[in-house]
């Protein structure tokens, strides 16, 4: 299983192994991971599950597109160029190795 | 409307049948108690009263939530009790042509209006009325500073969500007293039930808030401003396939109906718990930095929505139950916020919980609320501003809290406060 490390706007990491299939926001909720609310449930109708990639990662997975795109405009803290919707990145084996910041706030 | 036919065979003696004949759905007192007792043991129950289904769990009612092929929304605002013929004749009459755009309506619909509604209705643009609205709180807290005692839901937390919603609707210093008329029997209507004298009178005042909307929106026409109906009609770019004429005056008009008590409620709620508790005010005054989590404690403990209908839209399977096309559920999401599965020590309001944004007061999956960062804006501010203005209020002893018989909605008719007890 693919390791991740979630980073806190503190500074504080966590790092899991990721089940393969599931979304980051699924898998960040089954770890306890604070800071992904996903207050739609992944049906990408809110921004909160916002969050930062690092440039290695999003160079594999690519920036949002789309209506995904679209979402990040309105999320809680403003948003960066390898700013994600969780919800909308699958955990694959390239995501070994990812640093994934949690943005400051969600709501 | 499909119906589900009689309810799957009990026996008396079973606790679901029990829960059915006890569950009393339009009554609020007792409702919580009422949940604990059964939630173990009973996860669904038909409740022969209003032939519904309710389900009780929190990992029962987020599936539900989030299945929108197996399950309609377009029950979600339908009269629980079916008006007369005579109500939808005289809707009819008064070109009352509100269609279901958002919470009552399903993909793909849904998606295409909600992808433009969220443009407006997000938690970005909401915080640009930040400072508005906490002017708007301390015009209100300034009338009430003369006074010993108050209802705030009179003084304050009845007026207040409105005016925020006139705001976004570009109507600055809206008539408090139109906004009563409104909204008063609007709830009892759809959710509650209502004697025949009383939907009449609320069928007019829908009628007429549907003739303002109209107006309203044929005045951003003419004149567009920074607004929801100026942006929506901007939007548009007179495309009817991006958003017809009908389907905005149908989105303003939804704004106030979802806007307006929903929030009411929940400060009504909050305060009442933030009273009764008083080492829990104790503690928000003690460090202010605690208001956004007690906030969600408020929505998760006491919520203003307690219960969303969804109908199955094939033969589904809920809390192991099998349930025919057609069978009409109530997500108890009051049960759900207190249910033991998901929160240490339910029953107790605790501002210092780790975990109370788990509630689903704001539903979840694909209709959750679009206002929510605006109720939490308007709830946190609100929190800010009494505490640092009446530190020392206090609930007037020995009143009776009464609530509104819907469904629904949740939210004490009166709280009366001593201001500088």
């Amino acid at each position: 299983m693919p390791t991740i490390t979630f980073i806190q706007p503190g500074g504080t990491r966590q790092s899991v192994d990721a089940q393969i299939g599931l979304s980051i926001m699924e898998a960040a909720q089954r770890n306890a991971i604070e800071g992904i609310v996903a207050e739609c449930g992944g049906s990408m109708a809110c921004a909160t599950c916002h969050a930062i990639f690092d440039d290695e990662t999003i160079a594999k997975i690519g920036l949002s597109e789309g209506d995904e795109d679209e979402m990040l405009d309105f999320a809680a803290t403003p948003r960066e160029p390898a700013s994600r919707l969780t919800c909308q990145v699958e955990v694959t084996d390239a995501l070994d190795g990812a640093e994934i910041m949690i943005p400051e706030t969600q709501i | 409307m499909n119906r589900s036919n009689d309810p799957l065979p009990d026996t008396p003696a079973c606790p679901m049948s029990r829960a059915g004949a006890a569950f009393a759905p339009f009554a609020h007192e007792g409702m919580y108690a009422f949940f604990a007792d059964i939630r173990q043991n009973v996860p669904i129950f038909h409740s022969p009263e209003i032939d519904y289904w309710v389900v009780t769990r929190r990992r029962d009612i987020l599936p539900v939530l989030r299945d929108a092929e197996r399950f309609s929304a377009e029950i979600a605002t339908q009269p629980v009790c079916p008006w007369p013929g005579e109500v939808t004749e005289f809707l009819k009459s008064r070109e009352f042509t509100n269609e279901a755009v958002q919470v009552a309506c399903d993909p793909p619909r849904h998606t295409r209006i909600r992808k433009i509604a969220a443009r407006f209705l997000n938690v970005r643009q909401f915080s640009f009325y930040e400072d508005d609205l906490r002017a708007l709180v301390r015009g209100y807290l300034d009338r009430m500073a003369g006074q010993e005692e108050v209802d705030l839901m009179d003084a304050i937390f009845y007026e207040f969500p409105a005016q925020v919603v006139f705001l976004l609707l570009g109507e600055t210093d809206f008539d408090p007293r139109t906004i009563k008329k409104w909204g008063d029997l609007r709830l009892n209507m759809i959710w509650g039930k209502p004697a025949a004298d009383e939907l009449k009178e609320a069928a007019r005042d829908l009628a007429d808030f549907w003739d303002y909307t109209v107006q309203l929106v044929h005045d951003r026409q003419e004149n567009p401003g920074t607004d929801y109906p100026s942006f929506l009609l901007e939007k548009r770019g007179g495309d009817d396939d991006t958003l017809t004429m009908n389907e905005v005056c149908s989105l303003v008009f939804g704004l106030l109906l979802a806007g307006h008590e929903t929030t009411t409620n929940a400060a009504g709620n909050l305060f009442l718990e933030l009273m009764r508790h008083r080492d829990q005010w104790d503690k928000v005054l003690g460090d202010p930095s605690l208001i956004p989590n007690a906030v969600e404690e408020g929505l998760r403990y006491a919520s203003s929505v307690v219960a969303w209908r969804r109908v199955a839209k094939t033969e589904v399977e809920v809390a192991g139950k099998l349930l025919p096309a057609g069978s009409r559920l109530l997500l108890a999401l009051g049960s759900a916020n207190h249910d033991e599965d998901r929160f240490d020590n339910p029953g107790e309001f605790d501002i210092t919980r780790q975990n109370p944004r788990d509630h689903i007061s704001f539903g979840n999956g694909l209709h959750a609320c679009l206002g929510a960062p605006l109720a939490r804006l308007e709830l946190r501010i609100l929190l800010e501003e009494l505490t640092a203005r009446f530190p020392r209020m206090e609930l007037v002893p020995d009143q009776e809290i009464s609530w509104t018989p819907t469904v629904s909605f949740r939210g004490p008719g009166s709280l009366r406060v001593r201001l500088n007890a």
